[in-house]
């Protein structure tokens, strides 16, 4: 679903990533670990064509991104939902509309959105929320609203990028427990943190990233 | 994509950011009203000069004792020119017929032993062949032919209204681009500042997989609704101006009852402003790059 061949990314005269190589099968959760600034952001910000590789290729949902015309780009990332590190929530919108975002886009039929917004927003615990406004909602609740966005669209894949960095260990057990229903499904989840407790005894394979170099891979 | 959501964003939008939305129109609105006011005078100078050719005539005078023959010459060769409508041959008797009939008091003719007018030949052109330079050599050439004394048209009048026409239709060309690129501007200065002050949620969309189409078009919508919005209230303008000023005061001068509001102008004025809208905004959001 995803490969990495010796992928490189540099910013200015800093290496984010240096010769990354990695692959990861339709259907699989895996987590991407490794300290701050490790490259974990630009490796996935590469998987979104957010940023583009300076060396090596890059295949998401067999697509060569780097041949990918710029007019497919929306319809590959159509097959993502990414919960960013910084969520990305419109303020001016309420909850229910953040979340439908992600379904006007892929253009689906008013008469259907109402009760899949609903769902989702009941898988993240936030129903009661949906007309509510992001700047009324705490941190740990903004973060679950992206997830609600990242998955009501039942992409293949899923980026998330640190999910539970503003929520409690009980939350965040909680989101964990809802990747894995999502995954169980068959979608592709690939999650990037630096807490080591979120994938510990998850029984799912880790890569490490150390300073933009791939520093293995182990079975947690 | 739904329309009907792009519809929402741009009202939504249009109501938060009211203040240089309404500005937007009021500006738009203040600059085609100028322009319709520039294109009516225009064209109503045009009407009016347009029915000079009706009036518009060329007198040839010729000598005392010019023969028939050389009047048909005259005649013939005025013909042959395709600017020319009618050649009418004037006998001096029938031209001092005229003089008596136009004037109320004919006594002062009657001390005249002899009859002092010369035969003469009145030519008319087509409307769309009377200009000053066209005119000037057609007399310049029949001044040339044996038997034509002088020639009298009103040069100068003739002059005067073609350089009226020209002049008007110039400034007025030019003041209307003037004033269209100032609605363009404003258009896109407006819906520029709107993209700017959504440039993160435009990068969520971007990212979320938005296509061009669904980024583009509350922002056409946007600028669609200003310059039809502007129109509307220009056509409003224009209106009130023509039927509470022009014709009140028509009572009083009646020149200004010869002052023509076209009618197609109510459809064309809001669609400008549509057009200066659409356009504004499709600049201003310029090319979006993934």
């Amino acid at each position: 679903m995803i490969h990495f061949q010796d992928v490189s990314k540099h910013y200015d005269n800093q290496t984010a990533l240096r010769k990354i190589t990695f692959s990861i099968e339709k259907g699989e959760m895996v987590f991407i670990t490794g300290p701050s600034g490790s490259g974990k952001t630009t490796l996935l910000k590469l998987i979104y064509m957010a940023e583009k590789p300076d060396e090596g290729d890059i295949t998401v949902a067999d697509r060569e991104v780097r041949k990918l015309k710029e007019s497919l780009i929306p319809l590959l990332r159509r097959n993502i939902g990414v919960i960013f590190q910084d969520f990305r929530l419109l303020d001016n919108r309420t909850v229910f509309d953040n979340v439908a975002l992600a379904l006007r886009i892929r253009d689906v039929a008013e008469g259907n959105m109402k009760a899949r917004v609903f769902d989702a927003l009941k898988i993240v615990s936030l129903r009661h929320k949906a007309d509510s406004y992001p700047h009324a909602l705490s941190g740990g609740e903004q973060q679950r609203i992206s997830i609600a966005r990242a998955i009501v669209s039942e992409p293949a894949i899923i980026l998330a990028d640190e999910p539970t960095g503003n929520v409690d260990p009980d939350t965040s057990g909680g989101i964990i427990r809802t990747f894995k229903d999502i995954n169980a499904k068959g979608t592709t989840i690939l999650i990037a943190t630096h807490n080591r407790e979120l994938f510990r005894n998850t029984g799912r394979r880790v890569l490490r990233l150390d300073f933009g170099n791939f520093a293995g891979e182990e079975i947690a | 994509m739904a329309l009907s959501y792009s519809f929402r964003l741009a009202v939504q939008s249009i109501l938060h950011e009211k203040w240089i939305n309404l500005l937007s129109v009021l500006t738009i609105a203040v600059g085609l009203l100028f322009t319709v006011i520039t294109i009516l005078i225009v064209h109503n100078v045009d009407v009016a000069t347009d029915r000079l050719p009706e009036k518009f005539s060329v007198m040839l005078y010729l000598n005392d004792n010019v023969s028939r023959q050389e009047v048909d010459n005259i005649v013939t060769t005025a013909q042959k020119d395709n600017a020319v409508e009618k050649v009418k041959f004037i006998p001096k008797d029938e031209a001092l017929k005229e003089l008596k009939t136009s004037l109320k008091d004919t006594e002062i003719l009657d001390g005249l032993g002899e009859n002092p007018l010369p035969d003469s030949i009145e030519i008319k052109f087509r409307g769309e062949s009377i200009g000053p330079e066209t005119v000037k050599s057609f007399t310049t050439r029949l001044k040339e032919i044996k038997g034509v004394h002088d020639i009298e048209y009103g040069e100068k009048f003739l002059s005067s209204i073609y350089s009226l026409r020209v002049g008007m239709k110039t400034v007025g060309v030019v003041l209307i681009i003037v004033l269209s690129a100032g609605m363009l501007f404003v258009c896109y200065s407006t819906v520029k500042i709107l993209f700017y002050r959504k440039e993160r949620e435009i990068e969520t969309y971007k990212l979320l997989g938005a296509t061009k189409g669904f980024i583009r078009s509350p922002f056409l919508i946007e600028g669609a609704v200003i310059g039809f919005s502007g129109g509307l209230l220009s056509l409003i303008g224009i209106l009130l101006l023509y039927y509470l000023v022009v014709l009140r005061l028509s009572l009083t001068f009646p020149l200004f009852r010869f002052i023509i509001f076209p009618i197609d102008m109510s459809f064309v004025i809001p669609l400008t402003g549509l057009f200066l809208g659409i356009t504004g905004a499709a600049i201003a959001i310029g090319r979006i790059r993934y």
